[in-house]
């Protein structure tokens, strides 16, 4: 296998854009490249990630996005993997590389759903849950998290200010990141005031929907010769899987994809949770972060709720977790969400986090999840 | 799959399954005869053990309350539901299913532990209903 680096990464501001899709990843994609200091002729593969492209009537975005570029012989697909989209196709392109199939490769995830009515939206959303076993009988994408939500606090004591911490802080950090959707702290009064959605989930335990996209270049470390950003290293790139129903799922305290997804990972990084400077874990909803630590192995099962509300993942904590802000303020294109993750960890690493930097930031840790944990990616980075 | 094995008996197709819940019909699944799961989600092999070795069965219609949320903004197709509470249910004979329940409508109508039933529902999806405790459940 062949070192491979994430030699450029882009993302435009998420919420509501003018553009559409196709547009909006063009632009993040010619931004990423230039970022590189390639070309875009030196792109050997073009994975895109775009869920919900039928509401815009476009489907097979990567021959336009291509064409965009000025690359249109360059082969492109589409990997769909829900919410954890793009961080497939970033699997994806680290398969090529690193096997020797393409020098370079374009990763770009897309999503546009501002055009849509809320409830529009939320039926969508649900279509990534099992439909005929889950959607049919009443769930909805909160409402499924909400569950897991009852499960753990059923098992472990928890106070509603725990999961209040992980909003308040996500949106601290978003309120310093210019790509965020919501730029504005909140208060643990304005979360608990906040209306139930699902419970014990309210409106600011939950991820907004959002427009957004994000693109990644990945290269060959001897292909980049001479890098013009400092570049990350991908030392893991692992994706897992699981039964996709909750009925099917014995135990509801966790995510048993992210568990896999993770072992695998430190066992291809030959690292440890303890070598992790700081972390984007997928909190579509606040528990889902509190799940994350805990079963990515940095805490002890049951322990994640009161880690939050302690301190342990604000920027200056001991584990600097969401600095983006992450999915709950930063906002959640969907199909952009994973290679915004990594935006993050790239900004970061080259200084460019202006106002929200860590302490340490020699090796990071993104985990990105496919709706309820049909699917799950690890990737970890760390500087040459 | 080894050539010996033989096609799973399974025939019954998704919509037989969620038609059955509207139509008076049992509470149906699968008991996979290699290694005991019981599952009422649709496959043609075990998710446990990987073998195909499903067999259609029916499903106790009572149960616990694993999880549940009580869910104020539905998804389209239960519009006009809200609000109700969505179950995770221990099946006493073995098995979890997943269902809604439109007579609970406020948290403190439901605890986790709580005895439901199954009836057959006039809308899709498996519904249930609570159930008087019983000292010998199963």
């Amino acid at each position: 296998m062949r070192e491979t680096w994430v030699v450029g990464a882009a993302a435009n501001r998420f919420g509501k854009m003018k553009d559409s899709s196709r547009e909006a990843a063009t632009r993040v994609s010619l931004e990423a490249i230039r970022q590189s200091g390639l070309e875009p002729k030196d792109i050997g593969y073009t994975f895109v990630s775009n869920c919900f492209g039928i509401s815009e009537h476009q489907a097979h975005l990567g021959p336009l996005i291509n064409n965009g570029l000025g690359i249109p012989h360059v082969p492109s697909a589409t990997i769909e993997s829900a919410c954890s989209s793009s961080s497939a196709a970033l699997h994806e392109a680290f398969v090529h590389v690193a096997g020797g199939f393409a020098d370079a490769a374009l990763v770009v995830g897309v999503e546009k759903l501002s055009h849509l009515d809320t409830l529009t939206a939320t039926s969508y959303f649900a279509i990534a849950a099992d439909y005929p076993f889950e959607t049919k009988n009443g769930a909805t994408f909160p409402g499924l998290y909400a569950t897991l939500a009852s499960a753990y606090r059923q098992a472990f004591p928890t106070r509603p200010e725990m999961f209040g911490a992980v909003a308040i802080k996500n949106h601290a950090n978003a309120a310093r990141n210019p790509h965020a959707h919501f730029q504005k702290e909140i208060t643990m009064e304005t979360y608990l005031s906040s209306p139930v959605i699902a419970s014990p989930l309210r409106l600011y335990d939950c991820c907004p929907f959002s427009d957004g996209a994000a693109a990644v270049v990945v290269a060959a470390k001897e292909f980049v010769k001479s890098p013009v950003t400092e570049p990350l290293v991908v030392r893991a790139s692992a994706r897992s899987g699981s039964v996709t129903d909750m009925q099917d799922r014995p135990d509801l305290l966790g995510l048993p994809a992210t568990r896999l997804a993770a072992e695998k990972a430190f066992r291809q990084a030959k690292l440890e949770p303890k070598d992790i400077d700081f972390l984007e874990v997928h909190d579509c909803f606040t528990i889902a972060e509190v799940l994350a630590l805990e079963d990515l192995g940095f805490v002890p099962k049951g322990t994640g709720a009161k880690a939050e509300f302690d301190g342990v993942t604000a920027r200056d904590g001991k584990l600097p977790t969401n600095t983006s802000g992450g999915l709950k303020a930063k906002g959640h294109p969907v199909s952009a969400t994973g290679a915004s993750q990594v935006v993050e960890i790239f900004e970061q690493m080259n200084g460019l986090a202006k106002g929200r930097e860590v302490a340490k930031a020699e090796t990071a840790l993104a985990h990105n999840v496919g709706a309820t944990g049909g699917s799950c990616s690890v990737h970890i980075f760390s500087r040459r | 799959m080894t050539a010996s094995e033989s096609l799973p008996s399974a025939s019954h197709t998704i919509d037989e399954f969620v038609k059955g819940y509207e139509e008076g019909g049992r509470l149906r699944g699968f008991r996979c005869s290699n290694c005991g799961l019981i599952t009422a989600t649709w496959g043609l092999a075990c998710s446990r053990c990987g073998k195909s070795t499903l067999e259609e069965t029916e499903l106790s219609p009572r149960g616990k309350v694993a999880a549940f949320t009580i869910l104020t903004v539905p998804g389209e197709e239960f519009l006009n539901e809200a609000p109700y509470a969505y179950v995770v249910v221990d099946l006493d004979g073995g098995g979890r299913v997943t269902g809604w329940m439109p007579s609970v409508r406020a948290e403190h109508e439901v605890e986790i532990g709580d005895r439901v039933r199954y009836v057959s529902s006039y809308k899709s999806g498996v519904q249930f209903v609570k159930d008087a405790p019983t000292t010998n459940p199963g």
